[in-house]
């Protein structure tokens, strides 16, 4: 986006409350595929999603205050998502690598 | 420099207790001898100037108080480390260093054999020092820490031999008996504090009359509170029982502590709060009937001892029921003054005794005894003074004491007239039973099989204290004769403003004087006829009136009724709470304790399932109920 001054709530253009209930929207369904899935992969993907529905939202409230620190901020998620992944991916291949299931419910040695 | 002597004579035995006891191993015989015997002496030689200095003062400028410093100050009520001489006190401390040197000169000897000499002495130290506390306080406070004291000294005494069981069980039944007398005083001297805002002698004797008024319940509660803890001390009805197992002890401390000093403070502690007894009636005709019954129980337990000192500690308890019962009609004076004959004959008769127990390698009982005149002479002759002494017969010191009491009593009132008569009546028992010990152990056939070894006369250091005692308890007397002098009653009054006064008639004296005189000389000839004259006459009595020397041998039953309602209800309660209170109630609140923390445990165990979607979930909850809280909070 430009940093040219555009007034706030310009009727031509999406309004923020959209943009909230997009990112609210894809957060809860991210929300219930963490609670949901068995497989780490998809755990994972739906950890994935949930970020990037904050994501959205910061977007759309940097689009309304007509600053761009949340897209900044956004970026910066992104790097913290991506090496979230990193880490998590190579659990993952490591549990493979053991011969174990890759189901969460089976991983429960640290069961008190 | 009154004051300064009195808190050296105050303070040495303290030092010379402190460093026998603290003196690394046993200490030469030689310096215990002159430690334990040294600070007492030197207490003595301190006392006699004091009474000489006061002597020579005016008999309005006797009183000395003197203070150390202040000692507590809680919430108004101040409390000094002072001590007061004045004429009672030092009378008291005469007799106290006096009688107690000669005590503590003749155990030197007397204890020669015993292992743990350091121990006696220091002992003996520790309860001169703290008599004399009692004696000099000046106030309720260092009174009641004296009386303490005293008792402790008493049960480190008595359970000397502390590998004998029954030494120790009498040490500890001693105690316990104090005790119980202790809170009596001390609830008495929290009345006082309460009533008076102070618990010096001064301040409360001088405001008494103002502020406890006569008859008053506040007064009666206070004289009965301090008797009770004058009884636990000098053995009187209910609280005597500890006396006579006492005697477990060694003679030396029979003599000093349980003879005539410990048992007096009681009577001293009425004597000084003369002011206090004057205004409760009621309670000083308690303390009267009390001692008078006192007299009559004591005298006749003590006509079926079998064991020579158990006579003497009966007749102990009997005479001091003779000074609290003329204490408790007003006699005051006259209470003091056989409390001074007393200790010279009863001191004189114990160690007379302990030279003969000295002399029969430690055996006590009458029934091994006989025909020791034979032999020991001079403990013979010293044990037939404080008989006649003890008995009331002239010229010797016991006359003129008993009489003075009884004849007095016979004046002071109704009241007076029946305990005189008990009185009168328990010189007819003292009488009886002193000489039957006196002619059981001293003339008659010796016991069959004779004596082992032939007992021998002791040295000097116990010879010559029982010769000293026996002049005194001959010419001591002399004092104060009825219709000459009454140096003693001068002394004191100073010390007595309330002593009220009681006179009685030339023709009551003559009369009571006779009276109590022919009574005693009859107990005397019964005892003669039975035990002396035909010595096998007494075994021809022995069953006659087995019943009521069942009760006799029996004590009257006091111990049998202590056992029976208060000492079996207690071991009861202790059992009871053992079988049934614990594993219920303790053992069960811990295991309830234990029980509630596994199964919480176990509850929140649940929540560790290990698996990753409970713990998101947990999470995700937690976050929700974060923002519905802020959402609300708005």
């Amino acid at each position: 986006m430009t940093p040219t001054l555009i007034s706030h709530h310009t009727t031509t253009g999406v309004p923020l409350s959209w943009y909230l209930a997009l990112s609210g929207v894809l957060f809860l369904l991210g929300l219930l595929g963490v609670l949901t899935r068995r497989n780490p992969l998809l755990l994972l993907l739906a950890v994935e999603l949930m970020l990037n529905s904050a994501n959205i939202a910061l977007v759309g409230f940097s689009r309304y205050w007509n600053v761009s620190d949340g897209q900044i901020f956004a970026l910066v998620v992104m790097v913290v998502a991506a090496a979230e992944v990193v880490i998590g991916l190579g659990l993952i291949v490591a549990v493979y690598r053991q011969r174990l299931a890759l189901d969460v419910d089976a991983l429960s040695r640290l069961k008190g | 420099m009154i004051e300064t002597l009195a808190w050296i004579v105050l303070g040495l035995p303290l030092a010379g207790a402190l460093l026998l006891s603290l003196w690394p191993g046993e200490p030469a015989r030689p310096l215990t001898r002159i430690v334990g015997l040294g600070t007492i002496v030197l207490g003595f030689i301190g006392s006699a100037v004091m009474f000489a200095e006061l002597l020579s003062r005016g008999a309005s400028n006797r009183h000395v108080v003197s203070t150390l410093w202040e000692w507590a100050n809680v919430d108004g009520l101040r409390i000094n480390l002072s001590i007061l001489v004045d004429p009672l006190s030092m009378m008291m401390m005469l007799i106290i260093t006096g009688v107690g040197s000669l005590i503590v000169l003749y155990s030197t000897e007397y204890m020669n054999h015993d292992r743990d000499y350091r121990r006696f002495f220091a002992e003996m130290n520790f309860f001169i020092f703290a008599m004399l506390l009692l004696v000099l306080a000046a106030n309720f406070f260092f009174l009641v820490v004296g009386w303490a004291l005293v008792g402790l000294a008493s049960y480190l005494l008595i359970g000397y031999y502390y590998e004998k069981p029954s030494a120790v069980a009498a040490a500890k039944k001693a105690f316990v008996i104090n005790v119980i007398g202790d809170v009596g005083l001390v609830l008495g001297a929290l009345l006082i504090a309460k009533t008076f805002g102070t618990l010096d002698y001064g301040q409360v004797f001088a405001a008494a009359p103002a502020r406890l008024g006569h008859g008053s319940f506040t007064a009666e509660m206070i004289c009965l509170l301090l008797f009770v803890g004058c009884a636990a001390k000098s053995a009187q009805i209910p609280l005597h029982t500890w006396l006579p197992d006492a005697m477990e002890g060694p003679t030396p401390v029979s003599a000093l502590i349980h003879a005539e000093t410990m048992v007096t403070a009681g009577v001293y502690l009425i004597v000084r709060c003369n002011v206090l007894f004057q205004l409760a009636p009621y309670a000083s005709d308690t303390v009267a009937v009390v001692g008078a019954a006192t007299l009559l129980v004591g005298a006749s337990i003590a006509t079926v001892q079998e064991d020579i000192k158990r006579v003497l500690a009966w007749s102990t308890v009997s005479q001091i029921g003779y000074m609290v019962m003329a204490a408790g009609l007003g006699l005051y004076s006259e209470a003091m003054f056989h409390l001074l004959m007393h200790a010279f004959f009863k001191a004189l008769l114990f160690l007379a005794a302990g030279v003969v127990i000295h002399a029969l390698a430690g055996e006590q009982g009458l029934n091994r005894m006989g025909g020791l005149h034979r032999h020991l002479k001079f403990a013979s002759i010293s044990m037939l003074i404080g008989c006649l002494a003890i008995s009331g017969i002239p010229p010797f010191s016991g006359f003129f004491s008993k009489d003075d009491i009884l004849s007095h009593a016979m004046a002071a009132g109704p009241v007076g007239v029946v305990v005189g008569t008990a009185g009168v009546i328990g010189a007819g028992l003292t009488g009886f039973y002193m000489f039957r010990m006196f002619f059981r152990a001293f003339t008659g056939p010796e016991p069959d099989g004779g004596y082992e070894h032939r007992p021998h006369m002791s040295g000097w250091a116990m010879a010559v204290p029982v010769g000293i005692l026996g002049v005194l308890a001959t010419v001591g007397g002399f004092i104060q004769v009825p219709g000459g002098w009454s140096w003693v009653n001068t002394w004191l009054s100073p010390s007595l403003p309330a002593a009220p006064d009681i006179a009685p008639s030339a023709t009551l004296q003559w009369i009571t004087t006779l009276v109590s005189l022919a009574v005693a000389l009859s107990g005397i000839a019964v005892a003669y006829w039975l035990f002396a004259a035909g010595p096998a006459r007494r075994l021809a009595y022995a069953d006659t009136l087995r019943g009521l020397r069942g009760v006799l041998l029996d004590q009257w039953r006091f111990d049998d009724i202590y056992e029976s309602a208060i000492i079996e209800p207690g071991r009861e309660l202790g059992d009871a709470a053992v079988r049934t209170a614990e594993p219920r109630f303790t053992q069960g609140l811990v295991t309830a304790a234990t029980g509630v923390t596994m199964v919480t445990a176990r509850g929140l165990h649940r929540m560790q399932t290990g698996l990753v979607r409970t713990y998101a979930f947990a999470v995700v909850a937690g976050a929700a109920v974060v923002g519905l809280i802020v959402v609300l909070a708005r």
